[in-house]
């Protein structure tokens, strides 16, 4: 890992296009502001790890859970 | 071209590589999946509640979605400029909202956090995390029925 030291409003290049900027250090907790191309996501990386794992178990469900949910979306008289 | 009819089986519709349905680009790759680009909306039942999102590099991978709002009456995420751009959106009211679901052996949950947002007009699609919102990513789904 590369260790940087900058102060704030001091930034750090990440590439050619991402663009990090340390706008605020109070205490222990710093405000990052983040420029890159809009097909760069950006998040938080508890929230990307979360969404990562939610779309992990979602992908590729038995043919089971098709008819279970399936079903779940049908008006109750029809048949099956 | 293979036209699907009504007697033929789900399995084989969402197997069948000759799909034959338009394409659709992640202009983002879903989280988890970073190879996976291409896709095609394949409909599960008559009533058009639920989709197969069905990877085309991948028949084996798909993800079952469905339009939020039966379900969600109240869910009305704010989308933002950056992802119509990233969209090629001209006109916002082509956007399709669809929500992940995840079919668990006790319960059914609908990822509300983070709907893939479907241009109908450029068939470009990403998945918005709307961090921050607190739209849970397992919210219990009931039927609408």
């Amino acid at each position: 890992m590369l260790v940087l030291t900058r102060r704030s409003g001091e930034s750090v290049m990440i590439g050619d296009d991402v663009i990090i900027t340390v706008l605020e250090a109070r205490g222990d907790v710093i405000r990052l502001g983040i420029q890159a191309p809009r097909d760069v996501q950006v998040h938080r990386e508890e929230v990307y790890r979360e969404l990562q794992a939610s779309n992990r178990e979602a992908a590729s469900p038995t043919q089971d859970e098709v008819r279970a949910v399936s079903k779940m979306m049908k008006p109750p008289f029809t048949s099956d | 071209m293979t036209i699907r009819t009504a007697t033929r089986p789900i399995e084989a519709t969402m197997s069948d590589p000759s799909l034959g349905l338009p394409t659709i680009t992640m202009a983002v790759p879903m989280p988890g999946f970073p190879a996976h680009r291409e896709f095609v909306l394949v409909r599960l039942n008559e009533d058009g509640l639920l989709y197969a999102l069905t990877s085309t590099e991948d028949p084996d991978l798909r993800f079952l979605v469905a339009p939020p709002e039966p379900f969600f009456p109240d869910y009305a995420p704010e989308i933002e400029s950056e992802v119509f751009a990233a969209l090629n959106t001209k006109d916002p009211d082509r956007l399709l909202l669809l929500t992940v679901i995840t079919a668990g052996a006790n319960e059914t949950t609908a990822n509300l956090m983070a709907p893939i947002v479907v241009d109908r007009d450029s068939m470009r699609a990403i998945q918005v995390v709307l961090s921050g919102t607190g739209f849970p990513v397992r919210a219990v789904m009931n039927p609408v029925y």
